[in-house]
């Protein structure tokens, strides 16, 4: 129970990782132009993945995140950046700008930190810890179950669409021939899965309540995660310098 | 401590009918009791209604008396009640709370609502661990677990409320022998240190191996009740929808054929 | 009615590298009624998948009526073996009783008269007729499950497959579990089973297939999977013979796998 994370970085307070993601979100979209975000993410993203031994998870995960928002906002701005002049290329009636393109990389790259950052935070924190963290700080106890349960009954969902998927297969729902075909047969996988979690809920109420969930006020927490007061500093000294960073960008020091 | 229900009788909300009439039933200290009817007599309506869930969190109307050692309990609150009478389900993963790792945190999970302090949460769940013998699986993953071990999972996890009493709800509905025998013997052991536990099942031959005594339901109501092996040879039970005896059915069969002796009778229960 | 066959069986799960199937080899020819017994992990859930696509082998072949099953897509194999699971609940999606038995055939090309009688005469034979209009998750569990029956019936595969038919049924649901094996059965139908409940098991199928760590390890009729000389191979496991087989060899009696059997012997028949 409460066992250690296999890096450094695993090891950090969640809020404090939670902070990291959320700046480092903000601050990609604060930042004028292509270098700024790239720095951010190698300085925010990819050197603590490293430390913790994730790059390649989260390379693969934080791409096929990013993947569709990134390459429509992409092809978007690529063909129809409005006002642009300088031409690449031509294909029929859509052309490809330069200014278009420079707008593209611009958005590709920050999409690609905001994905990185939050991909880098579940990825190394586990669920129960943050909210345990959370009660610890004062959240009520409901409320976290009600967050940890909810991310939890991701996986649990996925794995009932499957099981549900074989079972409606072997009825002849055809999951393997046109795309109308497969369309229709959206209904009766999501049906059960629906359905079925409802049907369950009851019973999970009733067997959460015989274990004293409802009971009023605090409860018990045999572990916390580890905090220290130079992480709270740096959690402090992050969202100050986000607020300078925005500060300085809306003045227009940066330009 | 003994329970007793005095010709308690439940309605589910918005229904026309009740699901529950004129019960009497008394539970008494290292007692296990079987519960046995067919699939919409009310068994695990009388469930919900022993351990409180009934109408506390189901909704529905009550009537008649439910008394903990002669105290009324019908003003209590299910947080109250849940820490004398812990009420265990068929299905042995919706019982696991869904947010822990590791099977001690499960099991914790009880204790930890009740605000008690860390030694004693820890100490609780070591021994409800123990008792059901699965402290081996203490780090496991609950949710990897198979479904025998999820549901000694599950009555750890009640049993670390300490309640005085424990009612199961067709626990080895879902499980397959091997599971099944693993219940009987947590069961059977529990009832030894006192608990007393009402459990219902479709398995007549299991209540018979681990009940005293049997109730069986029919419609709602109590039609039969009183010594396992008497209420479980009844001729009536087919009417009610229940499985025989696999040792009745077998005398029935030798005596339509006219083979029945003493010799298979010896044989039946060696 | 087509024969299943099952030549040199591999199956290793890929996620947990697991080798589920370690070389089965069975033959099950039209009509046969099979049951296929063994502790959860033997293998008989991954086994049954595999006849109708919805697993492919790492190894070996599954053919059904001499064709290769690799070439046909589970939706057109469908139309051959239907499966049955375990949990109504993983397949319950329609407001009625009535939709939810028609979406099986219909996916299979039935329309009009032929697709009314097949799914009326699938709601009786369960006996669910009575609640065709209700909504499925009014029916209690137990008929549940003979609606998830019901709504394979309906598809009139000439091979059923059944998971744990018996598992939280009452004694009447059991009763009709048995008749509909028996109805499918005496039309030519092949009906295979998956069960853990041994009574059921030695009284409705001519052919026990007990498994173990991905294998066959015994594979007869009832009274050669139940004779006391292979108590200890169902024992490893888990599995209990049925009382009439322990009674009849505390007799002396030979392998009485049944009831009947057991009062046969008694009479001296």
């Amino acid at each position: 129970m409460g066992r250690p994370g296999p890096s450094a970085y695993h090891r950090l307070n969640p809020l404090t990782k939670a902070t990291v993601a959320t700046v480092t979100a903000i601050a990609a979209v604060a930042l004028g132009g292509v270098v700024g975000p790239i720095i951010l993410a190698a300085a925010a993203v990819l050197s603590p993945a490293l430390v913790a031994g994730v790059l390649g998870r989260l390379a693969r995960l934080s791409l096929l995140l990013a993947l569709p928002i990134a390459l429509s906002a992409f092809i978007v701005n690529l063909f129809f950046f409005p006002g642009a002049e300088q031409v690449l290329l031509r294909i029929g009636p859509i052309t490809a700008t330069g200014e278009g393109l420079r707008f593209a990389i611009e958005i590709l790259v920050r999409i690609l930190a905001i994905s990185g950052a939050v991909t880098l935070f579940y990825l190394t924190t586990r669920a129960g810890d943050l909210t345990v963290d959370l009660e610890r700080r004062g959240v009520s106890s409901r409320v976290a179950f009600v967050a940890n349960a909810s991310v939890q009954t991701v996986p649990t969902m996925v794995e009932r669409a499957s099981l549900i998927t074989d079972a409606q297969r072997a009825r002849g729902l055809d999951t393997e021939g046109s795309m109308w075909r497969r369309i229709r047969g959206v209904v009766p996988i999501v049906g059960p899965v629906i359905l079925g979690s409802i049907a369950e809920v009851e019973e999970r109420t009733m067997a959460l309540e015989a274990r004293g969930f409802t009971r009023p006020g605090r409860r018990t927490l045999l572990w916390t995660p580890a905090d220290s007061a130079r992480q709270a500093a740096v959690r402090w000294g992050l969202v100050v310098g986000l607020l300078a960073l925005i500060v300085a960008r809306v003045t227009g020091v940066f330009g | 401590m003994t329970i007793a229900l005095d010709g308690v009788g439940y309605r589910y909300a918005g229904a026309t009918s009740p699901a529950l009439l004129d019960i009497d039933l008394e539970l008494r200290d290292g007692e296990v009791v079987g519960l046995a009817g067919a699939s919409e007599a009310g068994k695990s309506t009388l469930c919900l209604v022993v351990s409180g869930l009934a109408p506390r969190t189901v909704g529905g109307q009550i009537r008649g008396r439910i008394t903990l050692d002669g105290e009324d309990v019908d003003a209590w609150p299910m947080h109250r009640l849940s820490q004398r009478i812990a009420i265990g389900f068929q299905n042995p993963s919706t019982q696991l709370s869904q947010v822990t790792d590791s099977v001690f945190e499960e099991v914790a999970f009880g204790p930890m609502n009740l605000a008690l302090p860390r030694e004693e949460v820890a100490a609780r769940t070591w021994a409800a661990l123990e008792t059901l013998r699965i402290d081996a699986l203490a780090e496991r993953d609950p949710r990897r677990l198979s479904g025998g071990q999820q549901q000694l999972v599950a009555i750890a996890g009640l049993l670390a409320m300490r309640p005085a009493h424990l009612v199961l709800d067709e626990p080895t509905a879902q499980l397959d022998p091997a599971g099944t025998h693993l219940v009987a013997e947590a069961i059977t052991r529990l009832a030894r240190d006192g608990v007393s536990i009402l459990v219902a099942e479709q398995k007549v031959d299991l209540l018979a191996a681990i009940c005293s005594r049997v109730f069986v339901l029919d419609g709602g109501r109590v039609v039969l009740d009183g010594w396992a092996d008497e209420v479980l040879a009844d001729r009536r039970l087919a009417e009610f929808g229940v499985m025989e005896l696999s040792t009745v059915q077998l005398s029935r069969a030798a005596a339509a054929s006219g083979v029945a002796g003493d010799r298979l009778e010896r044989a039946l229960h060696a | 009615m087509p024969e299943l066959a099952v030549e040199g069986l591999v199956h290793v799960y890929r996620q947990s590298a697991v080798r589920a199937l370690d070389g089965v080899d069975l033959h099950i020819a039209a009509g046969e009624r099979v049951a296929l017994v063994g502790q959860n992990g033997s293998g008989k859930t991954t086994l049954v998948r595999h006849l109708n696509g919805l697993l492919r082998p790492s190894e070996g072949r599954v053919t059904v009526d001499g064709t290769d099953a690799s070439g046909m897509t589970v939706a057109q194999l469908a139309s051959t073996v239907g499966l049955v699971f375990q949990d109504p609940d993983r397949q319950i999606f329609a407001g009625s009783v009535r939709a939810e038995v028609e979406f099986g055939p219909r996916n299979l090309g039935r329309s009009g008269p032929d697709l009314r009688s097949a799914v009326s005469h699938a709601l009786a034979a369960t006996g669910v007729a009575a609640y065709e209009r209700a909504n499925p998750y009014d029916l209690g569990q137990s008929r549940r499950k003979l609606l998830a029956l019901a709504s394979v019936l309906a598809m009139r595969t000439p091979v059923l497959v059944l998971d744990e038919p018996t598992t939280g049924q009452d004694a009447r649901g059991v009763a009709r579990v048995r008749a509909v094996i028996g109805e499918v059965s005496s039309e030519g139908r092949t009906v295979i089973a998956i069960s853990h409940d041994m009574r059921f098991v030695s009284e409705a199928f001519e052919r026990v297939v007990v498994m173990r760590g991905g294998r066959v390890v015994l594979d007869g009729p009832p009274s050669l999977v139940f004779a006391v000389s292979a108590w200890d191979a169902l024992r490893s496991t888990y599995l209990e013979p049925p009382l009439a087989a322990i009674v009849g060899d505390r007799l002396g009696l030979g392998s009485t796998p049944t009831d009947a059997a057991l009062v046969d012997r008694l009479g001296g028949r």
